[in-house]
This record gives structure tokens, C-alpha cells and sequence, in this order.
């Protein structure tokens, strides 16, 4: 009998230790993982940059002209570095091509069918809102005006938020058509979208942030206006 | 469970109480490196896309 005692108690003990380090793990150990992963990727990147990339024709909003084929994007692999002031003035996270959940872990994740960075149509992004360095914990403080700042090396480019953070279901895929139907917008144009889970550590529904270029300026011209302090 | 291994262990207090530890240290190893990478997709904190890709 004490024998039965005594194993049943130290069976639960075992558990309860399990679950603790789980939690550690996920809140703790995940996050440690992805900041270094996530500085590793933005390292890569500069240092790619710094090497001088394939020269690169900027496409302002106003160019009609299409520029040159650029490199393609190359799935779980980084392209483009992104600030977003709101979220903090050193908050600055790399994009990676392709929305799997090994990609997610690197930083945020830029959905493969939607458009490239800068371009015509709707550039959709997603990121975690908690675990693996919680890069989007912070996003129902977006508000529309904010500046959402992306740059691929040659080019800086500024995104201003229209609408969100909106909330919606995971079915709805039309969030990241070209042009989004609850957005608001009309017509054709530039767009960036920002998803990530709500709530916090839930996965019931999306949150959702639509925003248009405002601005793009090449990098020799220095940091955009809405970066400097 | 605990006290079996504990009389298994070679050694002097000292000898078994640092085997025990190198054995604690390695299965919390163990399960950083495998079990709980494994465990983690099948919470809800990696769904933040839309499509589900």
C-alpha cells in the first residue's frame, strides 16, 4: 500500500515538474531561440547588402515603367527588415519568404502567393503574437497613421496603416487579396497586410491591419522621416 | 520510483547524488532538444495566417 502511495505521488510530482518546464519552454525558451535566430537573420541580410546585391531599379509609386526582373524571393529566406515605431523604437524584425510554421519561427513571414514588397497588388505578412520573441504582442495598438517601415536593402519603403487592427475568422482568406474587400479600398494599388492570432494565446480569429504605400525613398538618402527620432 | 534508482546508483552519497544530477540535467536536455519542439505545434500560439498553409 505505502508502495502504491508513494509511486502514485512521485508519478504526480514527475507531471507537475513536466508541465512547469513546458511553460518555461514556451514562454521562455522560444523567445531566447528566436531573438538570436532573428538577429542571425538580419545580420545575413546586411551583410548581404553591404556585399552589393544585384543593382536594384526602385519602383516609386508613381512608376509606371515595370523595373527590371528582381531576384525572386526564395521560400525561408530573408528579404526585408521591418520597423514599426508604434511597436517600439528598436522593434525591428526580418521577413522571411513563405508562411510555414518553420519560417514563423525566424521572424515574420510574407504569404508566397501574395505580392513582392513595394509592388502593385497586396503584400501580406504575418507574424506570432506571442511565443518565438512575441514579435506582434503589441499589435492591437496599431492605429490607423501609423508608419510600418520595410526596407529591401536598395530601398526604404513606408507603409501608413488605413483600418485595424480588424478582427476576423481564419477562414477568411480574402484579408490578403489584392484588394481586400473590408479594407475599405477600391481600387488597385499597394497595399501591405498584417495578420496575427487573436486572442493572445489563442487561435479562434485574426487580427488583421491594411495599409498603402505612402512614401519610397532609396537607402543612400538615409533613414525615412517616420524612423528618425 | 525515485528511491529504486537512488539504491541502483554506485558509488558514496556524494558519487550518486552528482550522477543523479547529470542525469536530471540530461533529461531536461532531452526534452528541450526533442519533446518539447515536437509538443509545441500542437498548441494554438503557431496559427496566424489566415490560409493555413
Amino acid at each position: 500500500m505505502r508502495v502504491i502511495v508513494r509511486t502514485v505521488s512521485e508519478l504526480c510530482i514527475t507531471a507537475g515538474t513536466l508541465i512547469v518546464l513546458f511553460v518555461v519552454y514556451v514562454l521562455f525558451w522560444t523567445g531566447v531561440q528566436a531573438d538570436s535566430v532573428m538577429n542571425d537573420q538580419i545580420d545575413q541580410l546586411q551583410q548581404q547588402w553591404a556585399q552589393g546585391r544585384v543593382g536594384h531599379t526602385a519602383g516609386g509609386p508613381g512608376a509606371s515603367a515595370a523595373p527590371q526582373e528582381p531576384a525572386p524571393y526564395h521560400y525561408d529566406k530573408p528579404f526585408a527588415i521591418m520597423y514599426i515605431p508604434r511597436l517600439g523604437f528598436t522593434w525591428n524584425k526580418p521577413v522571411l519568404e513563405g508562411t510555414g510554421t518553420d519560417v514563423l519561427k525566424k521572424g515574420l513571414a510574407h504569404y508566397a502567393r501574395t505580392a513582392r514588397l513595394g509592388q502593385r497588388g497586396n503584400f501580406a505578412i504575418a507574424g506570432h503574437r506571442r511565443t518565438y520573441g512575441d514579435p506582434f504582442k503589441d499589435f492591437p495598438r496599431l492605429r490607423p497613421g501609423d508608419a510600418v517601415v520595410l526596407t529591401d536593402g536598395t530601398t526604404w519603403f513606408t507603409y501608413r496603416i488605413d483600418k485595424g487592427p480588424y478582427k476576423t475568422v481564419p477562414s477568411d482568406v480574402e484579408v490578403i487579396d489584392p484588394v481586400p474587400r473590408k479594407s475599405g479600398y477600391t481600387r488597385p494599388g499597394r497595399y501591405l497586410t498584417l495578420t496575427t492570432c487573436d486572442p493572445e494565446w489563442g487561435h479562434s480569429h485574426r487580427l488583421i491591419v491594411w495599409a498603402h504605400l505612402d512614401s519610397t525613398q532609396p537607402v543612400e538618402t538615409g533613414k525615412p522621416k517616420a524612423l528618425r527620432r | 520510483m525515485y528511491g529504486w534508482i537512488w539504491r541502483h546508483l554506485p558509488g558514496n552519497v556524494w558519487v550518486r547524488a552528482l550522477i543523479a544530477l547529470v542525469l536530471v540535467l540530461f533529461v531536461i536536455y532531452a526534452l528541450f532538444q526533442y519533446v518539447f519542439p515536437w509538443a509545441e505545434p500542437l498548441l494554438p500560439f503557431n496559427d496566424v495566417t489566415v490560409d493555413n498553409q
